[in-house]
Formats: C-alpha cells, sequence, structure tokens
C-alpha cells in the first residue's frame, strides 16, 4: 500500500571534524518527510536546516545519484548501503521508513579506509591496488580491428558481470575482516577472463594481490558478507578465479 | 635458486590461506580415515585392536604421525597468522553492524570451535596417546567412552569439528580456486556432508557409553565396515 | 577576438592525415620535460592523461571526487557509435559524418565531424584491446544495435552501462600511467583559475578541497576535460557535482564560450516528484520503442489511467507525426509533452508529466518479452516512484541532459588561449545544436585517446617556452584573486543555502530558457538572473570555514558562477533568434509549430568574449561553411 502522509525521523549520523579527531553520534530531527524522497535528499534537507542554523552541516558524499559511480555509501541501522538488497544508498528511499523511526547513519569503517570528515573516508587505496595491474598493457592506436580477437559470448558476460564493479567499497565496510578481495577478484577476474587481458595474467595477479596486502585490508574468511551487500551483485566466484589465478601464477609461471 | 614463489605462500595473504585450506583439507581426509577406524570398534575388539597392531608395527608410520603433526602445525600458525591479521584490520566502531546474509554461524565460529578442537586434541593427545597401552586399545577406548566426564568432552570435541568442517570444507575449495557453478554446489554439499560425519565420533563413543547392544544399529555399522 | 579555426586544407578525407604529417612533433626523450596539465579524469580526461603518460610526457590529473573513476561519463547507458559496418547495413565514415552533421541540425564543423567519424573506428579497436566488455554474439563479435533513430545498426554497447565500461576502462590505462610513473592523479581538487603568462596558458590554481589550501601548478598545456554545464538548470540529468566553474574560470582568462544556449533535453526521465528533488533520472529512450505515449483528452482529468477509456486517450505523438509516432527524435518528444502539459493536460500529483504505456506492448508480445527488453528500466523506476511499470503507465518527462554549447576551440581542440585546450564535453565542436544518442562517448575518446595526444604536441613542438614556476607572481595574483572571493562569500553571513540560490536560478533556467524560449520569456530570464545574483551575494550563507573539508562552500563557489554564466546562456538564446536542434525559438517556427532554421542569418558560431567583470559579454562569429553536405530541413512528419 503507497503511503502518502508525510513523517518525521531521527536520524543520529556520526560527526567527526576530521582525520583523525574523535568522534560521536549526534542526533537530529528531521521533520516533513515525504515518503518520495531518497534518503540522501533527506541528508540534503536536514544540512540545508542546519546550515541555516549556523551549524556545521553533515559531510556526505554523493555524486550521481542513479547509483553507478559509487560516491555513496553508509552504513544504515547497521546495514551496508541501506535495507534495500543489492543497492547503493542513494536509491534509497524514505517510504522504507516510518514516523517516528531512529536512522543510525555511520560511515565506511575500515582501517584502509581512513576518516576524512563525518561520513566522508578516503578510499584511494583501491585506486592503489588498480595501479598494480589492473589493466591490460596497450598504448593508444596500437590496437588490432576489435573484431580480430573473437571472444566467447558466455566469457564475454561473465567479464561484464564481474566488470560492473563500482568501486564503492561496500565490500571492505561489510567484510568482517576489512578485505577487498570482492574489488580485486573482480578486476582480476574480468582480465583473465578476456582473451585481452591473457597475456598479463600471472603478473596482473602476483601484483595486485601484494599491492592488496600492503594497503592493509583483511584476508577472506569465505564468508561471503561482501557478495550479500554488493551493489552490482559482483559474485564470490570471483575471489576464487583471483585465487586460483594467484596459487597458478605463484606455482607455475616464471615469475 | 629463486624461492620468491615459497616466500610469497608465507608473505601474502592468498598464500598463507592457501596453506591453511591444503593443510585444512587433507586434516579433514585424515579425520574420516580415523572415523573409519573408529567404526571399527562396533566390530569388535579383534578387529580394532589388529588395525592397531597393523598400524604399530609399520615402518611408515611415525612418518605418517610426523607428517600429520606438520599438518596441524602449518594449519594452526596459519590459522592463528591469519586471524590477527584479520582482528588488526577488521572494521572497528561500529555502533550498529548487522550481518546481511553471508555469514554462517559455522564461519563466524571458526576461531573458537579451532580453540576448542585444540584443546581437546591435546587432552585426546593425553588421553590415548601418551598412556599406558598395555591394557589393550580396544579396553582402553571402550573404558573411556564409559565415563560420562570423557565422552561428554568428547561428544563437544566431535560438535565442535563439525561446526568448524561446516565452514571449513567449502571454505578451503574457496580458498584454492575450485568454483564452478556446476561443481560448487556439491562441494558445498560435500562439505556439510564431511561435517556431519564428525558426529559420528560422538555417536560411537555415546554406544559405548550407553553399552546400547542395538542390533538393528550394528547391523547397519556392520554393512559400512569394511570386512 | 580571432577565431581561426585552423582548418587543415585539402579534401575533407585526407585532412587529418595531412594536419598530422604537418604538425611539430616531440623528440620520444624530451618529452618528460613537458608537464602537462588535465583537468577532470571523465572519458576525455582521463584517456587524454593515459595516453600522453604512455607516450611519456609528464602528466598531473586534477578531479574534484575522491578517485578517477567517479566522473559522471561513468552514468552514461546507452552506448558509443562508431562506422565500423561490422553489421554490413551499409555505414561508413561519411554516413556517421553526414548523419552527425545532420543530427547537429547544421550546426556544427564539418572537418571535426569528419574526424570524429574516421577516429570512431579506432576507438572500438583500442576499447576492445584494453579489456572493455562490450557485448559479443554468439560467434564471438561484437554486438551492435540500433540508437537513436538511426536507420543502421552503429552502436556498441556493454548492457545499459556503457559509459561506466568505457570509463573504466580509460581509468585502467590511466591508473597503469600512474603505477608507471608517468602520471600523477591529485583527487579531491577543484580548479579555481587558469594561470595565463605572456598570453598562454602556463598553469592552473586548485582548490585542495580536504584541506581548503590554494595549490599552485605550472606546466606547459592545460587541458580541461571538465565536463557540460547542465546543472545551470538545477535539476538535470547530470551529477550533482557537475559544473560550469573550470570552463567559466578559462572565459574570464580570455577563451571564447561557443553556443551556451545549445542544450539537450532528454525525453524519457523519470519526474520530479517533490520540492525537495535533487536530481532527474533518465530512463533510456530505447522504452519510446514499445511504450505509447499518451495524455487525457480532458483537461484536468485525474481519473486512475486505467479508468480512462481508450478514446478519451490522446497518443498526441502518434496524431501529430504519423510517419515517426513515438520515435521522433529527443528534442520532439521533448517540446511534444511541454506543450501538452503547458495546456493543462499533464498527469500524476505534480501536472508534470505524461504517460509511457506499455499495456498495448504487453498485450502484443507479453509481459516476458518486455521484462526482457526493459526489465532494469522498470525495476529502477519502480525503485524511485514505487509504482509497478508493467500494471500502471510510467509517468516521464523532459529533463536536461546534456551541453553542445562549451569552450570554442580550433580543429586543435585548442581554445582561444594559447596552450589551453578543451576536450570532450566541455569543449562546443561536434555536435552543432543538437548530439545524436551515443556520440557523447564517441566524443569524449576521441578527442582524448587521439586527437589531443597529436594536436598537445603539435603545439609543445611548435614553439620556445620560458621557464615558469609557481612562485611567479601571476600564481600568487591568481590564488589571491580566487581567495578574496572565497572570503567575500564567507562574509555575506545571510540566510540561505547554496542549494536555494541554485534551485530558483533553476526554475528561471527551466521555465524560461528550458524547451522553448521566446523574446519575452527571455527577456524576463535576464532580469531575473542578475536579481537573484545581487541576492546571493548579500544573502548567501556558507556555515563552517574554509580552510576545511567544506562542501557548502563548494557548492556556494558553483552557484555563483552559474548565476553569472546562466545569464551568458539567455543572452546567447536571445541572440540567436532562430530554432535549431535544442534551441527552439517559439518566433521561428513553421505553420504547423515545428522548429524552423534560418540558415541566412545563423549558420555561425557564437563566440562570447568576456570583456570583464559587470560588462557585458562580447560577441563574436565564426561562420559555418558547408561545402561537402547539402543542408537540407529536418522533418519527421
Amino acid at each position: 500500500m503507497k503511503q502518502n502522509k508525510h513523517f518525521n525521523v531521527t536520524v543520529r549520523v556520526w560527526r567527526q571534524a576530521g582525520p583523525g579527531e574523535p568522534g560521536k553520534m549526534v542526533s537530529y530531527k528531521v521533520g516533513d518527510i515525504s515518503p518520495d524522497m531518497s534518503f540522501l535528499e533527506m541528508l540534503d534537507v536536514l544540512n540545508d536546516d542546519l546550515i541555516k542554523k549556523g551549524e556545521e552541516p553533515i559531510a556526505v558524499e554523493s555524486d550521481c545519484r542513479e547509483g553507478i559511480c559509487g560516491c555513496c555509501g553508509l552504513v544504515i541501522n547497521g546495514d551496508v548501503h541501506g535495507p534495500d538488497e543489492h543497492s547503493t544508498v542513494c536509491q534509497l528511499h524514505m517510504r522504507r521508513f516510518k514516523d517516528g523511526d531512529v536512522i543510525t547513519v555511520e560511515p565506511w569503517r575500515s582501517k584502509s579506509f581512513p576518516a576524512i570528515k563525518d561520513l566522508v573516508v578516503d578510499r584511494s587505496a583501491l585506486d592503489r591496488i588498480m595501479q598494480a595491474g589492473g589493466f591490460v598493457s596497450a598504448n593508444a592506436g596500437a590496437a588490432p580491428d576489435a573484431n580480430s580477437v573473437p571472444v566467447d559470448r558466455d566469457r564475454a558476460e561473465a567479464a561484464m558481470d564481474a566488470a560492473a564493479c563500482i568501486g564503492c567499497g561496500a565490500c571492505v565496510a561489510a567484510c568482517p575482516n576489512g578485505a577487498a578481495m570482492l574489488f580485486t577478484g573482480a578486476k582480476i577476474s574480468q582480465l583473465a577472463l578476456l582473451p585481452q587481458g591473457a597475456p598479463e595474467r600471472a603478473a596482473r595477479a602476483l601484483n595486485m594481490v601484494q599491492a592488496m596486502d600492503k594497503e592493509g585490508f583483511g584476508n577472506c574468511t569465505n564468508e561471503y558478507e561482501c557478495e550479500a551487500v554488493c551493489p552490482k551483485e559482483i559474485k564470490v566466484s570471483n575471489i576464487a578465479r583471483m585465487n586460483r589465478e594467484f596459487l597458478l601464477a605463484n606455482l607455475f609461471s616464471k615469475r | 635458486m629463486d624461492t620468491t614463489f615459497l616466500k610469497r605462500l608465507i608473505t601474502t595473504s592468498l598464500g598463507r590461506k592457501s596453506l591453511m585450506a591444503v593443510t585444512g583439507l587433507l586434516l579433514g581426509a585424515f579425520m574420516l580415515i580415523h572415523l573409519g577406524e573408529n567404526l571399527l570398534l562396533l566390530k569388535g575388539e579383534t578387529a580394532y585392536n589388529g588395525w592397531v597392531e597393523f598400524l604399530l608395527s609399520n615402518p611408515i608410520t611415525p612418518l605418517l604421525e610426523l607428517g600429520l603433526l606438520l599438518l596441524f602445525l602449518v594449519h594452526i600458525t596459519a590459522g592463528v597468522w591469519v586471524r590477527v591479521e584479520d582482528f588488526l584490520n577488521a572494521p572497528r566502531g561500529y555502533e550498529a553492524r548487522r550481518w546481511q546474509g553471508g555469514r554462517t554461524i559455522g564461519s563466524a565460529t571458526m576461531l573458537y570451535t579451532a580453540a576448542a578442537i585444540l584443546v581437546y586434541l591435546v587432552y585426546h593427545m593425553l588421553t590415548f596417546r601418551f598412556v599406558d597401552h598395555s591394557m589393550g586399545f580396544y579396553q582402553m577406548v571402550t573404558g573411556a567412552f564409559r565415563s560420562p566426564v570423557f565422552t561428554s568432552i568428547y561428544v563437544a570435541g566431535s560438535a565442535a569439528l563439525a561446526l568448524h568442517l561446516s565452514h571449513g570444507m567449502q571454505s578451503a575449495f574457496q580458498t584454492l580456486g575450485v568454483s564452478h557453478p556446476k561443481y560448487t554446489p556439491l562441494i558445498k554439499a560435500g562439505g556439510w556432508l564431511v561435517a556431519l560425519a564428525m558426529l559420528g565420533f560422538a555417536l560411537i563413543s555415546l554406544y559405548f557409553l550407553f553399552n546400547m547392544d542395538l542390533k538393528a544399529a550394528e547391523a547397519g555399522f556392520q554393512v559400512i565396515i569394511i570386512r | 577576438m580571432k577565431l581561426d579555426a585552423h582548418i587543415p586544407e585539402g579534401p575533407l578525407e585526407r585532412k587529418w592525415d595531412s594536419h598530422k604529417f604537418n604538425m611539430k612533433l616531440v623528440n620520444p626523450s624530451n618529452r618528460r620535460k613537458y608537464d602537462i596539465l588535465v583537468v577532470g579524469s571523465g572519458l576525455a580526461g582521463a584517456s587524454a592523461a593515459a595516453t600522453l603518460g604512455e607516450l611519456g610526457y609528464n602528466v598531473k590529473v586534477f578531479m574534484l571526487q575522491d578517485s578517477p573513476r567517479r566522473a559522471h561519463s561513468i552514468a552514461a547507458q546507452g552506448g558509443i557509435n562508431a562506422a565500423k559496418n561490422y553489421p554490413g547495413d551499409g555505414d561508413s565514415v561519411w554516413r556517421l559524418f553526414y548523419d552527425t552533421v545532420k543530427g547537429g541540425d547544421f550546426r556544427a564543423r564539418e572537418a571535426n565531424v569528419y574526424r570524429l567519424a574516421q577516429i570512431s573506428s579506432q576507438i572500438i579497436d583500442h576499447c576492445a584491446a584494453i579489456g572493455v566488455p562490450f557485448a559479443r554474439e554468439y560467434g564471438g563479435l561484437l554486438s551492435n544495435r540500433s540508437f537513436g533513430g538511426a536507420q543502421l545498426s552503429r552502436t556498441f554497447y556493454a548492457r545499459g552501462q556503457t559509459g561506466q565500461q568505457l570509463l573504466l576502462g580509460a581509468y585502467s590505462a590511466l591508473m597503469r600511467q600512474v603505477g608507471a610513473g608517468t602520471v600523477t592523479v591529485l583527487p579531491r581538487r577543484e580548479m579555481v583559475d587558469v594561470v595565463v603568462k605572456n598570453g598562454r596558458a602556463r598553469g592552473i590554481t586548485v582548490r585542495n578541497l580536504v584541506t581548503g589550501d590554494m595549490e599552485a601548478y605550472s606546466g606547459h598545456a592545460v587541458l580541461l576535460c571538465t565536463g557540460g554545464y547542465t546543472n545551470v538548470f538545477y535539476l538535470s540529468t547530470n551529477a550533482a557535482s557537475c559544473n560550469v566553474s573550470a570552463a567559466w574560470a578559462a572565459y574570464k582568462r580570455g577563451a571564447g564560450f561557443a553556443n551556451p544556449c545549445f542544450t539537450q533535453i532528454h525525453p524519457t526521465c523519470i519526474p520530479r516528484s517533490g520540492e525537495h528533488q535533487s536530481k532527474l533520472t533518465l530512463m533510456s529512450e530505447s522504452l519510446r520503442n514499445d511504450g505509447r505515449v499518451w495524455v487525457p483528452k480532458n483537461k484536468g482529468d485525474h481519473r486512475k489511467p486505467s479508468g480512462i477509456p481508450e478514446e478519451e486517450r490522446d497518443y498526441y505523438l502518434e496524431r501529430r507525426y504519423p510517419a515517426f509516432g513515438n520515435l521522433v527524435p529527443r528534442d520532439i518528444a521533448s517540446r511534444a509533452a511541454k506543450t501538452v502539459v503547458d495546456a493543462g493536460y499533464g498527469v500524476g500529483p505534480t501536472g508534470h508529466a505524461v504517460y509511457l504505456d506499455f499495456r498495448d506492448a504487453i498485450k502484443r508480445k507479453g509481459q516476458e518479452a518486455v521484462k526482457e527488453a526493459y526489465g532494469n528500466l522498470f525495476d529502477m523506476y519502480y525503485q524511485i516512484t514505487d509504482e509497478d511499470g508493467y500494471k500502471v503507465p510510467m509517468r516521464i518527462y523532459p529533463a536536461p541532459h546534456y551541453a553542445m554549447g562549451g569552450l570554442w576551440v580550433d580543429y586543435n581542440l585548442m581554445t582561444t588561449v594559447p596552450g589551453l585546450f578543451a576536450l570532450g564535453e566541455a569543449n562546443f565542436s561536434d555536435h552543432g545544436a543538437n548530439r545524436l544518442g551515443a556520440s557523447a562517448l564517441m566524443q569524449g575518446l576521441a578527442d582524448g585517446f587521439f586527437i589531443a595526444p597529436a594536436t598537445v604536441a603539435g603545439y609543445l613542438g611548435a614553439g620556445k617556452f620560458e621557464p615558469v614556476t609557481t612562485l611567479d607572481k601571476e600564481f600568487a595574483d591568481s590564488a589571491k584573486q580566487v581567495q578574496e572571493r572565497i572570503n567575500r562569500l564567507l562574509a555575506v553571513k545571510g540566510e540561505k543555502t547554496p542549494s536555494e540560490f541554485h534551485r530558483q536560478l533553476g526554475n528561471v533556467m527551466w521555465n524560461d530558457v528550458g524547451m522553448a524560449r521566446s523574446e519575452s520569456s527571455l527577456k524576463k530570464a535576464l532580469k531575473r538572473i542578475p536579481e537573484i545574483r545581487e541576492e546571493f551575494w548579500k544573502n548567501i550563507k556558507v556555515s563552517g570555514g574554509d580552510k576545511d573539508f567544506n562542501q557548502t562552500l563548494e557548492k556556494a563557489m558553483k552557484v555563483a558562477d552559474f548565476l553569472e554564466f546562466g545569464e551568458l546562456l539567455v543572452r546567447d538564446a536571445l541572440e540567436r533568434k532562430e530554432s535549431c536542434g535544442g534551441h527552439f525559438r517559439e518566433e521561428s517556427c513553421t505553420p504547423e509549430g515545428e522548429a524552423k532554421r534560418d540558415d541566412a542569418n545563423f549558420s555561425h558560431v557564437s563566440v562570447w568574449e568576456y570583456q570583464g567583470e559587470g560588462r557585458e559579454a562580447a560577441l563574436n562569429r565564426e561562420p559555418l561553411a558547408f561545402e561537402n553536405v547539402k543542408i537540407a530541413e529536418r522533418s519527421y512528419k
């Protein structure tokens, strides 16, 4: 049944002035919420109120607001990316809540994602994993005709499944060990599945895994919380493929 | 000689995990053999003691024992290392964080079941391995099973093992990169079967505790036991 | 302002090749001595930075977000055009060139568009080589689909997320260069000024968004790849951070701004639901292949759509355009929706929507077939509106989507400031007055992967550079000017938030300068915008300080620029008294109400030149010559 009445909630938000500063949960009342509002629009309303009161608005990151850029990421009432399954925070709407709800809002909390301010964290560690091997070394202008290398359609589709990752970091935030295995596994898988990625397979797996370790991400205990929260439904079979790529590269490549 | 690849087995997260997985799988296989041995208890004293005599007289056995010890040591060391790292890297400070469907009781309690198994293992060694065997192995084991205290501990140990393997078996395959849409469901089911089989240890001890003379059950076991 | 497009001599087909031959080169061992500053990390920025890095230049890339992968190119859904003719349905470079010039309503430069069509195939080759998982046929070859009313299949795609996959491809090439040490990525930095010394762009001033510090970077060339300005309408399909500020700073330093009034409105977006709305979500226009657009025949008919009988429904697109029906081009579909809504036939709670009905398609093909083709769009619609598009008609309304206008560039993609280049949506070059579907991705990557790397080298190789350091006076002056503006913003301490001003500006832009423009509406806007701007500088409230991560300040700075730029857009729209492409002047239409171009008076690019604060911009014109295509009228009747 569609609800149309406007309602009020209390949000409890993590406030932290800057990196290394102590933080705490602060409660705010937000009134006159339309069920059609997105969760982030509700925070916009709250922030405009705070600005008018002369208080600092809550720092929170979002950009495209259509679930593809990977900027937004919050833990809402204990759920990574909120209560909707396989969805980003920006796609969450207030009709999921009801009058009088108290909503807890926290940032990604991972050792490898240092806090910047309030709900904003630094996810550049993921970029550094990519720098270690998340690419095909082909310079612009050197490529043969695109159709000169046919690709098995099933493999192309599987590569696309893995490539759908938006780099939001939800897998890290949800992992009991703060691991970035799903992120790294997805990129290694995408390029391992495509013939274009084949020449660098061994080096890629070895280098990306070691870069991931260097960033201080945790180990995988195969509990699959990452898969459960991933907004793009990336499968843990990609982690298995990464494991396989790594072990084979370590044992049988010349590196 | 380039030993980088050996170093990587120890210095990388996936290397350590693979050591843990390989040793875990081998230990799982050992546990299945061990269960088979214990089933001989149901067949009777001659069968059981015969098997033990065969083992003791075999020159390879000490080597196997050493290998087993090594498996345990590597599994435990890798496991502890991985867990300490995980502890250090774990997200901290969530006021509310709810598991969203991946975690199971087995996976969430791996560390605790591991500790329980280790404690039990030491107890097991102290009660069966490093004791006077002069009364005969069958008598020693079944005698112990008739003690409620011993069997309680034994049942608890088996339960911890079952819970540990309920996550550990499929996890080891995943860690070693064995994953396929066709076979992964079978592997997961197989992992559960192995885990459930570990309860067989408990059932055998309970059988002796209550001195059950259930012909039907025995007949059932007779079928299983390799003659 | 001297506007020399530097179009190479010779026949159209040979221009780019001969230009590449005639341009100066930079010796491979000298390249690392050149510093190139790339602003923006979308398709154009990431691909340009990666390629310049591959060539050996010393490159720095700046972006607002925390990672290059967040740029808004990522949100493009449909696909990327290329004249590969893989399906064998008669495509060619010439046809893609012609379609693009015609689609742009004959307001683009022939030579640039031809080069774009030539390069299109190379883009696909390169992207496939770097691991972009394009859709494939069962035989393993690349798959194509038709798009945007084209009569053939030339669009390559990766599900409904082609922009994402192409951007991630360019991003991975960029990450490779970062790893190799040729490119440095500087995230969370906003370019606030271009530093010009002795008439050449020699650096930029950026604000570090985490610390609030002003940072100076010097270089031999500056590439602006900063996207489009459609957020001047407040509500658009663009991401929240899309802005005009970098281009506007360049404009104030002497770069001409071309055709700002050419903006594209996309017809199939989810309508806004209330005042709180922060963005509009686009749904692929492929929906119009099977959905029928209608409104009730009676004004203010508030019955449920299912309760409105067939004979009381007005399928107005099918009625007005019997030949193309629901498949008329974007601009025409958008304007038709506005016409019926303005006349009071709109539907939904706000009345600002029309129905897109799949009832007949479901009846004809079955729900499963409809689901297979558009399932993800129905899901998206449900998530946002809580309505099931299979059961009740979807509500749609047009929304601002893309900016064809932008910084004026010559054939080398260089602005009127030597050393300052503009790539991708930030420049004006290739789409004329209307962009065809699946052409934005093509242009961004053509500029970044292939054109700029060649022309930037031509610029660097052609001249001597005096030594410049960030200690030079020009850098200090620039930082000081920006800081003063920030101080002014913080000092106002008024009552209204940046968002409120943005919304206010957006209302004026959308109502008076949106899908249809008239002399009176434009004059009204021209009066209103300076009023809002004046109020802004008296009544803006920015909380927090400037030496901090301060999103309110960032927003206020962007809105301040939009309030200036909006006026220029209106002025341009007022000056262009014809209708063409996305620019519809109510005075310039046929008796049936269709757009009417005026080639005699407006076959030119309007290039606006900054004259200093508080002074009206000067208009320059670059005449457009069509030597290879025959100018024709667009008709979809």
